[in-house]
């Protein structure tokens, strides 16, 4: 009961901070929307282009602001001393991890609605498939994000470096994860690489999901996904040191 | 029979090659004050660490109420970092509720009542709404205070937690760790300043990692030696008299 009372703790901490940050809750909001319909009208007269873009897009904003989002924050209670004084109250690094982990999953679900609504009624890309499958694939990539940011944060020690992770980590996986140019059509040496790096699972699915297919069958990128999840919360609860 | 509250025995401890303690032994008992000073980087702030469970010993061990530091003996203590640690964009009311739920108080009623009593300890009852980025040093040093006292800890650790703050503010906090101290409360305090050190019961001075003295601080002064205050005692120790003044 008392760990359960801890993580909603955490969240709502999590929660209210960013709530009060008023031009950061604009910009969380704002910011893929403007992304998205840049995207869009470009390629408004381009279809296919859109229809296999788009979910990609969805998905990559997904991972880079909720990476940010986390980095930081994770990296301010380290640079605060707030990290270290939750960490000598009797609260366990799980629960401290998974109150961020919800925490930002409200937030990136919220992020998520409004620009999956704005990408399917605004832009007017093709969606034939569940919402209720797209999130679940959403859910999982946030995981893996909110994981990231928590990770790469214990190896920063300013926002700047938490910002310079995007080109090192973030970038490779917009290029090679099928964003731009097929999987398949990848030069050879890339196509492992494509392999190894969560959002080519994420823009798969959901491109799948999008166009009609069942959570079934999506469900070995799904899997793949949840495994890059788990592997990487395993990393951020290892990362957080009470020492 | 008056019980120890921490037992550090034959302690060491080394940031890689540098040896930071050094064979530290001392028995704190309960209520007592223990204050302990040193020039910077003779290893007060180490020793903090290891009581709170932050750091390992590489030697040696420390039994706070019996146990080795661990996350569940957490709750019964209470820290005040030299940093006051607090979240900035939340209110006064809102930190201290965020760290007693972190301490495990989980009965939201309850809580309530606690934290706006510890409010009115820490004197900030007309501020309770205010968020802290707001506030002044000395008021943040106040919440960061209510912080460690929140969940009534059986031990206080205290990392120089009077710096900066102004005389009649000091004293406000020494009235409430002498009040907490005569209820049976542990006090550990670092410190620079000597306002401070002569209000603990006993006093350990720090040297290169070693505790080379522990005493009453009325023990320290000797006219004889022309010692009249802890700030001499305190100059004749760091420039190595402790011969003199032991």
């Amino acid at each position: 009961m008392k760990l359960v009372d801890r993580i909603i703790g955490i969240t709502s901490i999590i929660i209210r901070q960013l709530l009060r940050d008023h031009r950061s809750v604009a910009l969380i909001f704002l910011a893929p929307i403007v992304v998205m319909s840049l995207i869009g009208f470009s390629f408004q007269d381009q279809p296919i282009i859109l229809n296999r873009t788009a979910p990609a897009i969805i998905a990559t904003m997904c991972l880079v602001f909720v990476f940010m989002l986390t980095g930081v924050s994770f990296l301010r209670e380290r640079l605060s001393g707030t990290l270290d004084r939750v960490l000598v109250t009797s609260t366990s690094k799980i629960e401290l991890v998974f109150g961020y982990l919800i925490g930002f999953l409200i937030f990136a679900l919220i992020q998520s609605t409004i620009i999956l609504f704005f990408t399917i009624y605004v832009v007017g890309v093709d969606y034939t498939g569940k919402i209720t499958d797209a999130f679940i694939i959403l859910i999982v990539l946030t995981i893996t994000s909110v994981s990231l940011g928590i990770f790469v944060s214990t190896f920063a020690k300013n926002e700047f470096q938490v910002i310079q992770f995007i080109p090192i980590l973030i970038s490779p996986q917009i290029f090679l994860s099928g964003i731009f140019i097929p999987v398949e059509q990848l030069p050879w040496y890339f196509r492992p690489i494509s392999n190894i790096i969560p959002l080519t699972y994420a823009n798969k699915s959901l491109r799948n999901i999008m166009a009609g297919y069942k959570i079934e069958d999506v469900i070995s990128e799904l899997g793949i996904l949840i495994l890059f999840a788990g592997i990487l919360l395993i990393l951020a609860i290892l990362s957080v040191r009470r020492n | 029979m008056i019980e120890n509250s921490i037992i550090i025995n034959s302690l060491s401890f080394s940031y890689g090659k540098n040896l930071t303690l050094d064979d530290i032994n001392l028995e704190i008992k309960k209520g007592c004050i223990q204050g302990i000073i040193g020039s910077n980087g003779t290893g007060k702030s180490t020793l903090i660490n290891i009581l709170v469970g932050r750091l390992k010993p590489s030697k040696g061990s420390v039994h706070i109420l019996g146990s080795s530091p661990e996350v569940k003996l957490l709750k019964n203590i209470g820290f005040m970092p030299q940093k006051n640690s607090i979240y900035e964009n939340l209110n006064v009311y809102e930190n201290i509720d965020f760290f007693a739920r972190m301490q495990g108080l989980s009965n939201k009623n309850h809580r309530k009542i606690t934290v706006k009593k510890i409010i009115d300890t820490v004197h900030l009852k007309n501020m309770s709404k205010e968020i802290v980025y707001k506030l002044s040093g000395g008021m943040k040093q106040r919440v960061s205070l209510a912080i460690a006292l929140v969940h009534q800890p059986k031990i206080l650790i205290f990392d120089e937690p009077t710096v900066g703050l102004d005389p009649e503010l000091r004293r406000t906090f020494w009235n409430n760790f002498k009040n907490l101290s005569s209820k049976g409360t542990t006090i550990i305090i670092t410190t620079h300043t000597m306002d401070d050190a002569i209000h603990c019961d006993k006093l350990a001075y720090m040297k290169s990692g070693k505790i080379l003295i522990n005493q009453p601080p009325e023990k320290f002064l000797d006219t004889n030696k022309n010692i009249y205050s802890l700030e001499d005692a305190f100059i004749k120790l760091s420039v190595g008299k402790s011969n003199e003044v032991s």
